[in-house]
């Protein structure tokens, strides 16, 4: 950010002032709403194809109208339903792999960084291993090992694969927590390293892993949209975003609608995401500074 | 790189939206009618050949390829009808045992040397020897001697006989009522002494056809050129100096380069430009239907549960609501409930044979044992089915709807998505798969193709069945071999509509529709008709070009910005696959 940081009141003040961050908390929120309650409200079924109604006189798909408010997909059902639809696979996805890999990342980067030395070496070196192994191929290997894909199995690749990142960076924010005062004092006065860990380090890390964790949720969107895209997601007629856009760019000539729904819906929870996990960071980062 | 990533597809969906095609490069004698000589014509494949020997071929891109060099005995014209080629005439016993093959004189190779019968039978020799890795070679298991001589038990292969330098017979050890048939296609076909009397990968293609392949001009897997065989035995032809042939080339980019000129003629555009070409009305009359060579059909594994059950197939069968397939489906495709497409001699467009009936259905699915009410949605077949289809292949939206006709009638299928190749495998192999739609495509124009390939119980085996329903029915199997035997062509095809009628009834497969492929012509490639069995036959072909009308790609960016953004966005949308 260009202008200048705003240090004045508590994290959540200085969270209520940023205008960015209130929109895309209130994205995040509009988007609950529809994928939890459009597919209950709507007289449209995301699984089954409307031959009589969905079909445009061209042959076509349906652009959008009254009836179907996005227009109808290739085998004519309606995609806004089947966006809704989408759009709790989309969150459930992101939000399930993200707690895990957040989960994993902190156990790892906790004990990196304060016992370092051997510890430290092998588990970052699993990471490089990690970070150097080809994504997509580890994804469709499981894929294909497990037989077929579902969405426990994709959180799981998710989940198992995202905590890389957030391991370094929070193994580096142990190594500073561990030479501080407050730590060194505890350790002087005996206290088990379980209750330094739990009562000292862990909750200097939240901040920096809350903002991770946001900013993460919109990784695993665009990860997961990826991965159906390419075909290594959830198998059909389950709606995914990724692979309604794959759906889409074949008949984009002829129903573009089918390719900007699905696209606009990614770009739109992306960017609430990320709005949201920056405004955490500025919130954050200047009660960080204050304290030091 | 997150502002960039925001950029790219707004960026895409507006320039998809554009104007989709530019204008067509024009002929610049559209008025007249007598063929013009000269000129290069380029063709495009998204396949690759392998191997350009006919001896050993057999892809589908080849067979275009091999219609261009080497010439046959005979060959099918334009209706699909067979023609002698090499051959003057033709004469075939009363017994149907011998055809006597009486040729052409002075008929040149590549090479310039004479074609004589000692050539033909020799390259027949060469074709069907033991050490050829022949694909084809069973087809041509009626000729004389053909065991002995495969296993190599005999020296020459005694059924063919040279009776003089310009006539060669062909005797079999039965009647067999397809012979002629696939003696036209290319596996026989003569082939240069060059080629020697065994086959050798390491062999340069010379034949006697149209035009031959310009030396070291074949780059594997990435073009080759033909130039006109000047030999050429009719007279005239061909019209076009040469023709360039570019392989393995991605959709997109074949798109690309037809829409500015640099390609003249394209049969692997997908559906969905297609249907665009077709909307644009400068461009409609310049794309072209092959005949219907393929037929689609969910084909029901008769060795797996549930579709040991006769019923439930003929449930399936009724189930499937073609005209909604249809409606789905792009018009290269027409809905279909028979064994036979279009193409094949035979085809009766009046039989109707499976069709939709949701009543029949369920009233099948009671007499299979598996009673399902519509209105509870309790009953039906108490599994999920197994459906095994290619991912992101055309067949992920028929599956769906597949899905959805037959959850009506109380059968569960879940989509199992593999790659290719896995599908190739599985597919084609016993007891591996319950149900998938693998289709089959015309090898031949005849229903001998279809029925003894499909649904013969000689065709059944473990591995690469083409039988991939595991399907055996005695009748069909006693009509299919009285139709080999039965040289009168009426009461010969009366033998296969009473299998067709057979098999719509057992339902080994569920039959969907007919498949064919479309292909756009440059306003200035003239006189070109799609061939009802070798896709491309250009040697009637001729080419109208005005002067230098290939666009220069960036004075086309120049005058049409938003056309290039736009088809550079298509290009990178469609890239992965049509």
């Amino acid at each position: 950010m260009t202008r200048g940081r705003d240090e004045r009141g508590s994290p959540s003040e200085r969270f209520r002032r940023n205008r960015p961050a209130l929109l895309g908390l209130a994205l995040i929120g509009a988007l609950v709403i529809f994928a939890a309650l459009f597919p209950l409200l709507s007289s449209h079924d995301p699984f089954v194809s409307d031959f009589a109604h969905g079909i445009a006189p061209s042959g076509g798909p349906m652009p959008p109208g009254r009836a179907f408010l996005l227009g109808t997909d290739r085998i004519f059902r309606d995609e806004l339903v089947r966006l809704a639809y989408g759009a709790r696979l989309s969150l459930f996805i992101a939000l399930s792999a993200t707690l895990l890999a957040t989960l994993v990342g902190a156990v790892v980067g906790i004990l990196a960084g304060y016992f370092g030395g051997t510890t430290d070496f092998v588990l970052m070196r699993v990471v490089d291993v990690g970070l150097a192994f080809p994504f997509l191929l580890l994804v469709m290997a499981i894929g294909a090992a497990l037989g077929k894909t579902t969405p426990e199995t994709i959180l799981l690749v998710l989940g198992l694969t995202g905590w890389l990142g957030t391991s370094r960076i929070i193994r580096s924010k142990t190594i500073q927590l561990r030479h501080a005062h407050f730590v060194v004092a505890s350790r002087a006065l005996g206290q088990s390293t379980t209750r330094i860990l739990t009562l000292h380090v862990l909750p200097n890390v939240a901040g920096p892993l809350t903002v991770l964790a946001t900013l993460s949720v919109a990784q695993m969107i665009v990860a997961e949209s990826v991965l159906s895209y390419l075909g290594a997601g959830i198998a059909p007629p389950t709606p995914t975003w990724g692979h309604m856009l794959f759906e889409g760019q074949d008949v984009v000539l002829v129903a573009p609608w089918t390719l900007v729904a699905p696209a606009v819906a990614i770009l739109v929870s992306v960017l609430a995401f990320n709005l949201v996990g920056e405004g955490l960071r500025d919130a954050l980062d200047a009660q960080q500074m204050g304290r030091r | 790189m997150r502002a960039l990533g925001l950029f790219c597809p707004v960026v895409l969906m507006i320039a998809a939206c554009s104007t989709p095609f530019p204008p067509p490069i024009g002929s610049s004698h559209p008025d007249e009618t007598a063929p013009r000589r000269g000129g290069t014509l380029h063709l495009a494949s998204f396949a690759d050949v392998r191997t350009l020997d006919p001896a050993v071929a057999s892809d589908d891109l080849a067979s275009a390829m091999f219609e261009e060099i080497f010439a046959g005995l005979v060959d099918y014209d334009a209706q699909a009808r067979i023609v002698p080629d090499l051959a003057r005439r033709f004469e075939v016993s009363p017994d149907g045992l011998t055809y006597r093959f009486f040729m052409r004189e002075g008929v040149r190779f590549h090479d310039g040397s004479e074609l004589t019968a000692a050539d033909v039978k020799r390259s027949i020799e060469r074709a069907l020897h033991p050490t050829t890795p022949n694909p084809a070679a069973s087809l041509y298991d009626t000729i004389a001697g053909f065991d002995a001589y495969t296993s190599g038990k005999a020296e020459h292969l005694d059924g063919v006989v040279v009776e003089g330098q310009y006539v060669v017979a062909i005797r079999l050890k039965e009647t067999d009522s397809r012979f002629l048939s696939v003696l036209a296609l290319h596996p026989l076909r003569p082939v240069c002494p060059s080629a020697g009397d065994r086959y050798k990968d390491t062999w340069e293609p010379c034949g006697a056809g149209p035009y031959k392949l310009v030396p070291g001009s074949w780059d594997r897997g990435r073009s080759l050129v033909l130039t006109r065989h000047t030999g050429y035995f009719v007279p005239g032809l061909p019209y076009i100096d040469s023709i360039e042939w570019t392989l393995s080339m991605n959709r997109a980019g074949e798109l690309y380069a037809f829409e500015d000129g640099n390609i003249d003629l394209t049969h692997d555009l997908g559906d969905a430009e297609l249907e665009a070409l077709r909307a644009d009305p400068r461009w409609a009359r310049f794309v072209s239907a092959e005949p219907d060579r393929t037929v689609d059909g969910e084909v029901m594994n008769t060795e797996i549960p549930p579709f040991d059950n006769i019923e439930v197939r003929r449930a399936v069968a009724s189930a499937i609501d073609r005209g909604q397939y249809h409606s789905y489906k792009p018009e290269s495709l027409s809905p279909s409930g028979q064994a036979l497409p279009p193409a094949v001699v035979g085809y009766d467009p009046h039989f109707v044979g499976q069709t939709y009936d949701y009543d029949a259905a369920l009233a099948h699915m009671a007499k299979a044992g598996f009673p399902y009410d519509p209105a509870t949605g309790k009953g039906g077949y108490p599994r999920a089915i197994p459906y095994l289809l290619v991912r992101q292949g055309a067949t992920e939206y028929t599956a769906q709807i597949l899905q959805q006709d037959l959850a009506k009638i109380g059968l569960r299928l879940e989509l199992h998505l593999v790659n290719w190749p896995t599908f190739l495998s599985l597919a084609y192999t016993r007891g591996a798969v319950a149900m998938a739609a693998p289709g089959w495509a015309m090898d031949y124009p005849d229903p001998s193709d279809f029925f003894e390939s499909l649904f013969s119980s000689k065709a059944i085996q473990g591995e690469q069945s083409s039988n991939t329903a595991f399907y055996r029915s005695a009748r069909v199997d006693d009509l299919v071999e009285r139709a080999r035997h039965e040289l009168d062509p009426v009461a010969r095809l009366a033998l296969f509509t009473e299998a067709n009628h057979i098999v719509c009834d057992d339902a080994p497969w569920a039959f969907t529709d007919t498949r064919r492929f479309e292909d756009v012509a440059q306003p200035y490639v003239r006189g070109f008709k799609p061939h009802p069995v070798w896709t491309f036959y250009t040697a009637t072909t001729w080419l109208d070009r005005p002067g230098s009308a290939r666009r220069d790609a960036l004075g086309f960016l120049w005058s049409h910005p938003a056309q290039s953004l736009h088809t550079a966005a298509r290009a990178r949308l469609s890239g992965r696959s049509w």
